[in-house]
């Protein structure tokens, strides 16, 4: 709708006003209830207050010295991070051949792109549980890192390419024209010019390792490398009854670090959008 | 496959100066671009195409978690079709895969608030809106396993307190309440991907159009049908196919909420995968149901492939 300050009607002014409002209540109610309840004591969750009478830690307490939350925190970090890294080496080399080389057929490239993209991944569990207990990569944070690829390298590769497919066309060349050699002016020219858009991938591939529930749960047994998500399930769904002032303190651990991520990523975030408007 | 045109050209810039080890190797461009393929390749093979193919072959087996597999043909898909919970699954489906219509709803709703000008202090909204998409799904599950408790949470309590309902509803063993629950939790979780990228897509529209939409004297509604919506027709339809896609495959939040009961109510044909490998140890089965849900997917997206073809082919020739 029209971004014009001055001349905006009343009526625009409202329903935008109106359409934020409505947006924003939708997620802060949620958010700003249970964070309050994380400092209830366990005697006041079953009943619905907004403050607590009496604010207490024991909920934290339980969580870090009996849980040991903090253990699968750990292991959500290294596998998110290992993910991440793993990620860039596989998709930025194949997204740039794919935006820049002047191959015969390069639909097909976009054809086999957006064939990985909408592939339903949940799927491959199956073989890929059975694989990876054949070549002991089950119940290893190796194997979750090489698994986590399947949702991400697809997304990777479909940002990236349209990033390097829309920088000019002849700055290889005048690279090239200075010295370098192809893989110079890759390495020189075109990676620092993707960093933005790597760095937000490094981001949200980071992120996908942490959230991930699917395969941590598949491919993890309780000995081995289990991630946060999987911890969080056992206790929301395990045992007789839940204790929710525990479990909204494991959302918090879990839930905020990714939104500090996200904010703290937001410039590149959106850069990184932007390039996909076509 | 590669054209060898350029090729002649850029090697005479290459001899300029020494070059290492590497250089000398990567000399031209068909070693770069076999060089640099090589990942990329190694993952579509490795872990898309041919498990996907060992997968098929395994719905033809009785596959145990542990243990021989056995042939058994067609028996699994046979199995499946006529089981009792084959129409529930698929009905449960055809409702969840609702969640995509929801998020567009919330997502357009959100861009076009936050793309006014006047609107102050955006990239804090931002933020905040971004919250659901960002924390991990089972995280956000177990937020609403709390919310909606029929007998603790907040939402019975205020639906009660305002005269909405006059009892709390056991939606977790209630067939249709269920069913709601976990795609209505879906469509709150996940909307802002759909957000992220049509307000790019807004963002990209210059602000002279509607400049000159309102000097012809278009009023609001037909300066978004004549401005707005043809620049991010293209970013909605390509992230609407997507999100068909992706929705069909969150299994985190169904799993943990009803864990696909009452008996097989919310057992969306994925969640249904999941509980066969991971609760029952049968995987034939298993991916057997997950041909189904490709089926299921590619149906749903017979109505949008011509556009998103047409939308492919130009940005493919483009890039």
């Amino acid at each position: 709708m029209a971004q014009v300050t001055d001349r905006s009607s009343f009526v625009h002014k409202t329903l935008a006003y109106a359409g934020l409002i409505f947006v924003l209540s939708l997620i802060l109610i949620p958010y700003s209830y249970i964070a309050l309840t994380a400092f209830k004591p366990p005697g006041e969750v079953f009943e619905v207050e907004w403050l607590p009478r009496e604010w207490s830690l024991e909920a934290w307490r339980y969580t870090f010295k009996t849980v040991e939350f903090q253990k699968y925190i750990f292991n959500s970090f290294i596998a998110g991070l290992g993910a991440a890294i793993l990620s860039i080496f596989i998709a930025v080399p194949g997204a740039y051949i794919f935006g820049r080389k002047q191959l015969r057929g390069k639909e097909i490239f976009f054809y086999i792109i957006t064939v990985a993209l909408l592939f339903p991944y949940v799927l491959l569990i199956v073989p890929i549980t059975i694989t990876w207990i054949r070549i002991g990569l089950y119940d290893t944070l190796p194997g979750l890192w090489i698994a986590y690829q399947i949702f991400i390298i697809p997304f990777a590769l479909w940002i990236l390419r349209g990033f390097f497919a829309e920088l000019p066309p002849s700055l290889e060349e005048c690279a090239m024209v200075y010295g370098c050699t192809q893989f110079q002016a890759f390495y020189r020219v075109m990676l620092p010019l993707a960093r933005p858009v790597i760095v937000s991938l490094l981001f949200m591939t980071f992120l996908i390792g942490w959230s991930d529930f699917l395969f941590s749960n598949m491919l993890t047994t309780g000995e081995g490398p289990r991630t946060a998500s999987v911890i969080l399930y056992v206790t929301a769904v395990g045992g007789e009854r839940v204790e929710w002032e525990v479990l909204m303190v494991m959302t918090l651990m879990a839930g905020i670090p990714p939104v500090l991520l996200y904010i703290l990523a937001q410039k590149q975030l959106m850069k990184t959008f932007a390039v996909r408007r076509r | 496959m590669i054209d060898t045109k350029p090729r002649t050209r850029e090697t005479q810039f290459v001899s300029t100066r020494e070059v290492g080890l590497w250089g000398r190797m990567l000399q031209g461009d068909r070693w770069l671009i076999i060089l640099f393929l090589l990942p990329t390749l190694a993952f579509l093979i490795f872990l898309l195409w041919l498990p996907f193919l060992q997968g098929i072959w395994m719905s033809f087996h009785n596959w145990p978690f542990i243990g021989k597999p056995k042939w058994v043909g067609l028996q699994n898909y046979r199995d499946f079709v006529t089981a009792s919970y084959f129409w529930t699954t698929i009905r449960a489906t055809l409702i969840y895969s609702l969640s995509t219509v929801f998020q567009l709803g919330i997502a357009l709703i959100a861009a076009l608030a936050l793309n006014q000008k006047f609107i102050p202090l955006k990239g804090i909204w931002w933020g905040i809106m971004l919250m659901p998409y960002a924390m991990p799904p089972v995280v956000t599950g177990a937020i609403w396993m709390y919310l909606l408790d029929p007998n603790l949470g907040m939402v019975t309590h205020y639906l009660i307190k305002l005269g909405i309902l006059s009892e709390p509803i056991y939606w977790a063993s209630d067939p249709t309440w269920a069913k709601w629950v976990i795609t209505l939790v879906v469509s709150w979780t996940f909307w802002p991907f759909m957000f992220l990228i049509i307000l790019s897509a807004l963002q990209s529209i210059p602000e002279s159009y509607y400049e000159l939409a309102e000097v012809y004297g278009a009023n609001l509604w037909q300066r978004f049908r004549t401005v707005t919506w043809p620049h991010i027709r293209g970013a909605v339809l390509a992230a609407f196919i997507i999100r068909i896609v992706w929705n069909l495959e969150k299994i985190d939040q169904p799993f943990q909420l009803t864990g696909g009961g009452p008996g097989y109510e919310t057992s969306v044909l994925s969640v249904l995968t999941y509980r066969f490998a991971f609760l029952s140890g049968d995987f034939g089965m298993a991916f057997t149901v997950g041909i189904f849900l490709i089926a299921f997917m590619m149906i749903l997206m017979i109505p949008f492939l011509r556009r998103f073809q047409i939308l492919i082919t130009q940005a493919g020739k483009r890039g």
